[in-house]
């Protein structure tokens, strides 16, 4: 099963769990899960169209993805984390 | 070439319109930009004095670093007892000025005094060798827009500038110091904008500083190393972090990401989200650089990161720059004002009367909220903040801040910490935030430190907002602009190799540290008790949320543990600003 490491700055709907174990086969399909069990989290990953949000990315197993890899194949055991890239202001 | 053997200060003394030079004292020789401004006003100000009257004391104080060669290194600190807040005050800002002042040699200018005459405007030009109060009366009144057009026919190319509008002339609260960009026009479009300072400016006579550095190279270091870190870092962070959406596009582009953690403020804070986030994003204004030109620029030299824009309107003419996040926020949705193009016009009337966008945008919120003025009136409010620059009583009331409309207008709901607004980033989601905001003695100021994570475990809410104060009570003393985002230990190697000393990273947050006291000292003498350390009520009573709520619910017992200092551990010598 991949597992998704939340970062603590979304895990307000996830009532502070860090790691989320997961039955998806993409990125996505674990997002989407993950929503299922704690509605509100895929607002803060993905944009209205279903595209990652300009500040999120992703790691898998500690090397960064690119902006479109949302739906590439993942493998039972494989790590993915998301990383909310600094904000200011 | 001005080196750190020769560093001097000036001495203004507006009572007999008087400047001097000093040689600058040993005892003060790590200190910079805020820490600088801090020890400065400790030891030479009164803190129980009328800070519109001659004993309160003005100071300019550029970082450590600034006219060096290290990157974005250049900020300068305004500092003074605040009118706003009654309490210390530091706000800090980029432009020329900081580095120009340096590359001068001069750490610091300190004014004090008041001329008997209200009436009269001055001006102080500073030259490598010569400072001298200059009569400015034909300047009196004038918008920072049109005095810089007017001093740049006067001074030369290379001069930088530091200014008030009309709201500082008039000592409003509200009032901010605009310093000149580093754009070929000089826009006075970069302003020390939190804690009334532009008033304290005023109450001297002063209109304006120029500052003539001329072709003065960079300041040397004693070690050579310094040449190499300065390289070493500038290639990382614009291989690494300048990729990332913020800094590449500025602050305006964070809008989204903040309105779906609930700290992007609407209708005076009623709620922690705005419908109207799409058309308020700032990645509307990067969209419009195609077809009206603008785009993003250093607003100091040297500055690799560049998130400054520069925002033009639909005619392709320059409009305003710096229209940063906070702004976007508070004269935006937290006024339910719908649309980016409206905050711009009044990002640039606010620019050019010299008044704190946050401040205004609280207070012209808290108006609307009490009825004044209906949620969303762009007109109404473009019409208000100009009437601040006329002096009617309505005006003058909204450029006092949020906390004087709110007793005008006897509403209930004031957010506001020791008299100031509370800014963008909303205590209620950032606990961390609010614990700074009722701990920093410059009240509620997000550049005070500032942590962006809304799932923080409880335990963590006070030791991360002061290893987050004591980060940036460094940085500020520094030069380096938060944007940069060093940590202690990068600009521990930044001093090290630019004094030629081993300064090892304990040091470095012991000198934030340090600052820190320097500032809660001067508040206890000021006559500031724990009384003064509470959260707006209206926090703890309006929740904010949908699924999950939010509301200030930090005990003051808990908040008051901040004063003690915890023992440092390794996140403090990593975290970065945000
Ligand atoms: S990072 Fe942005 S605000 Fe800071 S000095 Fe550079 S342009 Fe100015």
């Amino acid at each position: 099963m991949p597992i998704l490491e939340v970062p603590s700055r979304y895990r307000v709907p996830t009532r502070g769990e860090a790691v989320l174990e997961l039955s998806g086969t993409t990125i996505r399909e674990c997002i989407a899960e993950a929503e299922t069990r704690f509605p509100g989290f895929l607002e803060l990953i993905l944009d209205s169209q279903g595209r990652q949000k300009r500040f999120v990315r992703f790691f898998l197993n500690g090397e960064g993805l690119e902006r479109d890899a949302l739906d590439s194949a993942l493998e039972p055991g494989d790590r993915v984390t998301i990383m909310a890239s600094a904000a200011g202001g | 070439m001005a080196d750190r053997k020769t560093d001097r200060l000036i001495r203004v003394d507006m009572t007999r319109q008087t400047a001097t030079i000093e040689s600058f004292p040993e005892k003060w020789k790590l200190l910079g930009g805020r820490g600088l401004s801090a020890r400065i006003l400790l030891e030479e100000c009164d803190p129980t004095c009328d800070p519109l009257e001659a004993e309160n004391v003005f100071v300019l104080a550029p970082g450590l670093l600034a006219g060096s060669s290290a990157p974005t290194s250049g900020r300068l600190s305004v500092g003074g007892k605040s009118p706003l807040t009654g309490g210390i005050k530091e706000a800090n800002v980029g432009g020329d000025a900081g580095q120009d002042l340096m590359k001068l040699g001069y750490r610091a200018v300190i004014v004090t005094g008041k001329p008997e005459n209200p009436d009269l405007r001055y001006g102080l030009s500073v030259f490598a060798d010569e400072v001298t109060v200059v009569g400015a009366d034909e300047h009196k009144g004038k918008w920072n827009y049109p005095l810089i057009e007017d001093l740049c026919k006067v001074y030369s190319k290379k001069a930088s500038f530091v200014s008030i509008g009309p709201a500082g002339e008039l000592l409003l609260a509200g009032a901010s110091v605009a310093c000149t960009d580093h754009s070929q026009d000089r826009h006075p479009a970069r302003h020390a904008g939190r804690g009334g300072l532009g008033a304290v400016m005023g109450s001297k006579g002063l209109k304006f500083f120029v500052i003539e550095a001329g072709g003065t190279r960079a300041r040397k270091p004693v070690d050579k190393t310094f040449f190499q870190l300065s390289k070493k870092y500038t290639r990382e962070f614009v291989a690494g972090p300048g990729q990332e959406p913020f800094p590449k596009w500025g602050t305006s582009v964070i809008c989204e990401e903040a309105n779906s953690i609930y700290t992007f403020p609407y209708k005076n804070r009623v709620e922690g989200r705005s419908p109207d986030v799409e058309t308020l994003d700032g990645m509307r204004i990067v969209e419009s650089f195609e077809t009206r030109g603008g785009g993003m620029h250093n607003c100091l030299t040297g500055c690799i990161v560049k998130c400054s824009n520069i925002v033009h309107d639909a005619n392709g003419e320059y409009k305003t720059s710096g229209l940063e996040f906070e702004t976007l926020t508070m004269l935006g949705s937290n006024c339910a004002i719908a649309h980016w193009e409206d905050v711009a016009d009044l990002d640039r009337l606010c620019d050019d009367i010299g008044l704190d966008t946050i401040e205004m945008g609280a207070a012209i919120g808290v108006y609307m909220d009490a009825g004044g003025m209906e949620f969303g009136d762009a007109e109404g409010a473009k019409r208000l903040v100009r009437e601040i620059a006329e002096g009617t009583e309505i005006g003058r009331a909204i450029g006092n801040g949020a906390a004087t409309i709110g007793r005008l207008k006897n509403h209930h709901r004031v957010p506001s910490v020791k008299g100031q607004a509370i800014p963008a980033w909303d205590p209620r989601p950032l606990k961390s935030a609010g614990v700074t905001y009722c701990t920093s003695a410059m009240g509620a100021d997000h550049t005070a430190g500032l942590v962006v994570d809304p799932g923080m475990a409880p335990e963590e809410f006070v030791r991360s907002s002061q290893e987050s104060q004591i980060l940036n009570a460094v940085v500020d003393s520094s030069g380096f602009c938060q944007f940069l985002m060093p940590n202690i230990v990068e600009i521990g190697e930044f001093y090290s190799s630019f004094l030629g000393t081993s300064i090892s990273r304990e040091e470095m947050a012991d000198m934030g540290w340090r600052c820190l006291e320097d500032e809660w000292e001067f508040n206890r003498r000021a006559g500031f008790g724990p009384e003064d350390d509470k959260m707006a009520p209206c926090m703890a009573e309006d929740v904010i949320g949908d699924e999950v709520k939010f509301v200030w619910d930090v005990p003051d017992s808990v908040v008051a543990t901040a004063y003690e200092r915890f023992e440092a551990r390794e996140e403090l010598f990593e975290m970065r600003p945000s």
